[in-house]
């Protein structure tokens, strides 16, 4: 090379030619630099779509979200009321917060300025803080699609409709160990549910104990508080589920099915005794009685008889389970299942007197006065009636009755052709059993099908079994032959009021829209009430009674000090996991009672 | 005529632009006799940091790894979960990936233009480029919602497809940028000030680069043609035509050809992959990241950077976090023994130019 | 991937089982080979890898912390360019006190892994030379990379936390005392952490 290389001194001139173009650059603060529309900025969270399930804290690999207590925001069933505030000066605005937040109201925003010679300022809460800020300017967001929740839940195996009408088997087949893990997983932990269920079932552990592969140790944890969980894993209304994280945009996590995957891994009694291996208290010499061998006064036999109490159960009838027993057809809850949870219970020690109706067979005042306390689960066993004409008609019965007898063992005739009269679960059972005995079964109900009572996947059950459901329909009379024998079933067409207080809309009948239906039975399940004959009168005056139920307070103690009371006789929400938690918390007070 | 030895200690302020270390040079008058590395000053412990962290989670730490291009360190990491996991990828991610991988190469070099270019004294270059760098930046923003750091890349494919309009707007970045390369080239290469400091500095032994496992355009400056991208081709670039320039030299000179051909192919990649991009997914979804388990085994994958094949070993016991990620950065074999002993006898004002030839990168040595 | 194109790892395999005694082997997929040696045949395998079947290149040395086993499992990858072909070689040794041969005399490089390792595992090998320290300055705890080496409770005992963020709730903890749920010890390591 020359010394002098003139290609090589000039080349470099010729960047002069940048001189009088336009620069690059931007002058700032006079013209801001645009935020692309993916940015990930500063936090927003809309706090109203927000359910505090703290999701957005746990995935923060920098512990930069705290979950806290904000004004305004009282926590409901569902919503734990706590907010995300972020730390700013541990953010690295990788959003996955974003990703993974359940609801989708947590974002990033195009917004990134945020000076402050305070640094304490940088713990703020989104959606607080930059209130109009941010809304305006979310970037970064996630949608059902790119966000990192999954929201289909794994699919039921059933029989077929046209299979299942052939006989009772049970219609759901139930998790395999595949499909459970991976609904497992799908749970986010974050344990809004166990506010829901009134047992406060401990939900999220043992959700994860199955999703890491210890169905043991789910089943020791489900039967922390809950002696039925098969049958709650079969027929359980699910609160819990109705306000999972993920329904707000997506299916719920099949808590109802994972809790029956976990019981269903102990085959018989014995397996059940062997896994929970539970400690069972000596013995303290104290006497309790239970009447009634429903949910509830199992629960409480169950775990009272583990704290060392002398339980005895009077059962009017042969079979303990009370109404999950006689009121849920078999397709649902084989007896095989309920046998095995309380054949469990009895090897433990709970002694259930079957046959014994109190009142009847054994005096109540006698039961009260030779124990240290009582529980009375005797749940609704006096159906309504629908309060029209033509109701004591052969051929007009009540659902609960006819449940009654099927599950009994025995049968009861009801023609080919029948109308049920309701909306709620008890409806949809009569109309399923009716069904499956050959007739052709027509629900009416007054409302829309949007407001049955009964469980949505009861509903599709039953439609799929070519149950006919006829929503806004009002029965005004039941008609029969000159034999006293139902042939038809006077119905009235309803419309829909709204109702101006925001309350459900109420049916209206419409004038003139009265039709016949040929029927050959009428199934009335409109509710049902208690039976409190068994108590002597002198008792039930100190006992306070309000609208067909036993007034308890929150240990489930009546008026009468010893005595307690749980199930639908005692709570309004008349179902099995309530009685469960009914018979749960009067263990606990029984105990504080009778052992300080 | 014998000379007095001083201590000399370079950094660990930044020497160059290389990143915080320390070159603890004995010197005699102007020449190195004896270096030494000293590394420790970036150390964040980020293989330490991952076993307590879940597999999603540790994807957001390895980008962290590597400043001017984090890239290959997200692709590394997906790659080698997607491995032990036998996760499928689908293929528009994949073609999402190698453009992402192609333009983070262009940032860095145009990153490199500056630090070569202003450890030589010159300072115009520096400015031009990575102003240019900017226009990817652009890029990046609009397509991953950060600048710097993209956490783009993830396991079973990317975070979000490409924007509206984001293949126009590349293609015209990728247009200007390859305008801009004849500028540099008037600016850097025909100059003769850097010619006469990069020719014959610097040079590494062909023989010693294979066996000392000298990778990347260090490696190709010694005329070998060595890249993972056709040795163990990932992704699709098995599907894509490009020429892995290698010439014999050695020295800084070479190595910046090297770089300066390279960027081409990157542009041309770029474009090769957004006209062959398949519709469909670009993301085979995770299960939730709280329970996302990973059956054990253990995966060794390498993707080739900017500065030369960057690996990661990766290994799971089956649980919901990784037992071991162990990163290996180009700068691990470049900045500690080669470099101890290629400044010896070298100039101290050369001492950083070698560096930001080689690709000295601190923050990868140390994690 | 038929059986045909993974003819190159195959020989390998071959030839290392023949000439050494492997613990465990296998084509793990094509361009991968792995061979299980006991720590005695490291040396051996690596120069017969290194002059013999030309994997002159070392591209990479790791260690894992089999904790439960009581194990080091360290690994060595070897590249060969021609074949294109990376060779795992893996070798466990004792936790307590245990010690490899130095190979820095077969790949100068590997002198730095070696010095790392033995930074962060506490693993030494005969005969290295090279300063003790290497990333980490002044440490005096257990060597960091360790599993039982805990960074929680080291950052709980090194630094105090800022103050400002004592307010925090655990959502499941908060919803449990508004329920009165109570949850069986045995339980809450289920519990979301």
């Amino acid at each position: 090379m020359a010394f002098f290389d003139l290609k090589g001194l000039l080349s470099p001139v010729t960047g002069l030619k940048q001189f009088g173009k336009k620069p690059h650059t931007i002058m700032f603060p006079d013209v801001a630099e645009h935020a692309s529309d993916r940015y990930r900025g500063l936090h927003f969270n809309k706090l109203e779509d927000c359910i505090g399930c703290g999701n957005c804290s746990t995935i923060c690999m920098n512990e930069a979200i705290d979950m806290i207590q904000i004004a305004g925001y009282e926590g409901k069933k569902g919503d734990s009321g706590l907010r995300p505030r972020v730390d700013n000066g541990r953010c690295c605005w990788c959003a996955l917060c974003v990703e993974v937040c359940p609801t989708g109201s947590l974002n990033l925003t195009k917004d990134y300025i945020f000076v402050t010679p305070d640094a304490n300022d940088f713990l703020w809460t989104p959606g607080i803080d930059n209130k109009e800020k941010g809304e305006e300017n979310i970037s970064f967001y996630s949608d059902k699609e790119t966000s990192l929740s999954d929201y289909s839940r794994v699919p039921m195996r059933e029989l077929d409709g046209d299979v299942r009408i052939q006989s009772f088997a049970e219609a759901v087949l139930g998790y395999n160990e595949e499909e459970a893990r991976k609904e497992a997983s799908r749970c986010i932990s974050c344990g809004l549910c166990t506010e829901s269920c009134p047992d406060h079932m401990h939900i999220p552990e043992y959700i994860n104990a199955i999703a890491r592969e210890n169905d043991e140790d789910a089943l020791r944890i489900i039967y922390d508080n809950n002696p039925l969980p098969e049958m709650c894993g079969k027929v359980c209304t699910r609160r819990c589920e109705d306000v999972c994280a993920m329904t707000h945009r997506g299916d719920a996590i099949a808590i109802r099915w994972l809790k029956r995957y976990a019981t269903e891994t102990a085959k018989n009694a014995e397996i059940i005794k062997e896994i929970v291996n539970p400690e069972i208290k000596e013995a303290n010499g104290k006497k309790i009685s239970i009447i009634g061998a429903g949910p509830s006064g199992l629960t409480a036999g169950y775990y009272l008889a583990l704290r060392g109490f002398d339980v005895t159960i009077y059962e009017a009838k042969a079979k303990a389970g009370g109404m999950t027993f006689y009121g849920i057809p078999k397709y649902r809850l084989p007896a095989e299942s309920l046998e095995k949870q309380v054949g469990y219970m009895q090897s433990i020690g709970v002694k259930i007197n079957f046959n014994t109706r109190v009142g009847k067979d054994i005096d109540f005042k006698e039961i009260y006065n030779n124990s240290d306390a009582v529980f009375m689960g005797v749940g609704f066993e006096k159906p309504w009636t629908l309060g029209i004409t033509g109701e004591d008609l052969n051929g007009s019965l009540q659902a609960v009755t006819y449940l009654d007898v099927i599950n009994g063992g025995g049968d009861m005739e009801i023609g080919d052709k029948v109308a049920v009269i309701g909306g709620g679960n008890v409806a949809i059972d009569a109309a399923r059993v009716a069904r499956r005995k050959g007739a052709d079964v027509t629900i009416v109900y007054r409302r829309r099908v949007e407001d049955m009572p009964a469980d949505w996947e009861e509903i599709e059950g039953a439609e799929d079994e070519g149950v006919h459901i006829m929503p806004q329909g009002i029965p005004i009379e039941v008609i029969g032959d000159k034999n006293g024998k139902v042939t038809g079933l006077k119905f009235a067409r309803a419309e829909m009021i709204p109702d101006p207080d925001g309350g459900r809309p109420r049916p209206k009948q419409i004038e003139g829209s009265e039709e016949i239906m040929e029927v050959t039975s009428v199934i009335g399940a409109i509710g049902q009430e208690g039976d409190y004959s068994f108590i002597p009168d002198d008792m039930k005056n100190q006992i306070k009674i309000e609208r067909g139920r036993f007034v308890v307070d929150e240990n489930k103690q009546t008026t009468l000090p010893k005595l307690f009371a749980g199930g639908d006789s005692a709570n309004r929400t008349a179902d099995a996991i309530s009685a469960i938690a009914d018979g749960f918390r009067a263990v606990k007070a029984i105990e504080k009672m009778l052992m300080k | 005529m014998r000379e007095k030895t001083t201590t000399l200690y370079l950094g660990p302020q930044h020497p160059g632009i290389t990143g915080n270390m320390m070159v603890k040079l004995q010197v005699q008058g102007d020449t190195v006799v004896k270096a030494e590395t000293h590394v420790g000053y970036l150390h964040r412990g980020f293989e330490k940091l991952m076993e307590r962290r879940n597999w999603l989670q540790s994807f957001t730490i390895v980008c962290r790894i590597c400043v001017p291009e984090p890239d290959p360190n997200e692709e590394n990491y997906s790659r080698a979960v997607e491995e032990i996991e036998g996760r499928e990828v689908p293929e528009r991610a994949k073609y999402i990936r190698v453009m992402t991988l192609e333009l983070a190469r262009i940032a860095t070099y145009l990153l490199w233009y500056g630090g070569q270019s202003g450890s030589a004294g010159l300072y115009t270059m520096g400015q031009w480029s990575v102003g240019d760098r900017n226009y990817i930046l652009d890029l990046f923003e609009d397509l991953t919602g950060g600048r710097i750091y993209h956490m783009y890349i993830w396991p079973g494919g990317v975070r979000r497809d490409l924007p509206k309009g984001f293949k126009d707007k590349a293609l015209r970045t990728m247009d200007y940028i390859e305008k801009r390369l004849d500028d540099y080239d008037k600016l850097l290469f025909e100059n003769s000030i850097f010619q006469k400091r990069a020719k014959g500095v610097g040079i590494i032994d062909k023989k010693k680069a294979v066996e000392w496992g000298v990778v990347g355009p260090p490696l190709r400056g010694c005329g070998i043609k060595s890249d993972v991208r056709i040795d163990d081709p990932y992704e699709v670039y098995d599907k894509l035509d490009f020429e892995v320039p290698a010439m014999e030299g050695g020295d800084v000179w070479t190595r910046a050809l090297i770089r300066r051909f390279e960027i081409r192919q990157s542009i041309n990649l770029v474009r090769q992959a957004l006209d062959k991009m398949p519709g469909g997914e670009y993301y085979n979804k995770i299960p939730n990241p709280h329970k996302w388990t990973i059956p054990a085994g253990d995966a060794f994958v390498k993707t080739e950077s900017a500065r030369g094949e960057f690996g990661y070993y990766m290994v799971s016991d089956g649980g919901n976090k990784p037992r071991r990620v162990h990163v290996k950065g180009p700068a691990y074999v470049h900045g500690v023994s080669l470099l101890e002993n290629l400044l010896e006898g070298e100039n101290i004002a050369d001492v950083s130019f070698i560096m930001n030839s080689l690709g000295t990168c601190p923050p990868e040595i140390e994690r | 991937m038929s059986e045909n194109k993974l003819n190159k790892e195959q020989l390998l395999l071959d030839l290392l089982k023949k000439k050494f005694i492997l613990n465990e082997s296998a084509v793990r997929r094509a361009k991968r080979v792995e061979v299980k040696v006991d720590p005695k045949e490291i040396i051996p395998v690596l120069l017969y890898a290194k002059e013999n079947s030309r994997y002159i290149s070392f591209a990479h040395m790791s260690c894992v912390d089999w904790i439960e086993d009581g194990e080091f499992e360290v690994v060595y990858i070897l590249w060969n360019p021609e074949d294109k072909i990376n060779l795992f070689v893996k070798t466990r040794i004792s936790r307590d006190n245990g010690v490899l041969p130095n190979i820095d005399f077969i790949w100068r490089q590997a002198n730095t892994y070696e010095r790392e390792i033995r930074e962060m595992f506490g693993i030494q090998f005969e005969g290295l030379v090279g300063r003790q320290e290497f990333i980490l300055e002044d440490w005096e705890h257990m060597p960091p990379m360790r599993r039982d080496f805990d960074t929680a409770e080291f950052v709980k005992k090194t630094y105090f936390k800022r103050p400002g963020r004592e307010d925090a709730k655990d959502v499941r903890e908060f919803v449990q005392e508004r329920t009165d749920e109570e949850l069986p010890d045995f339980a809450k390591k289920y519990s979301r952490d």
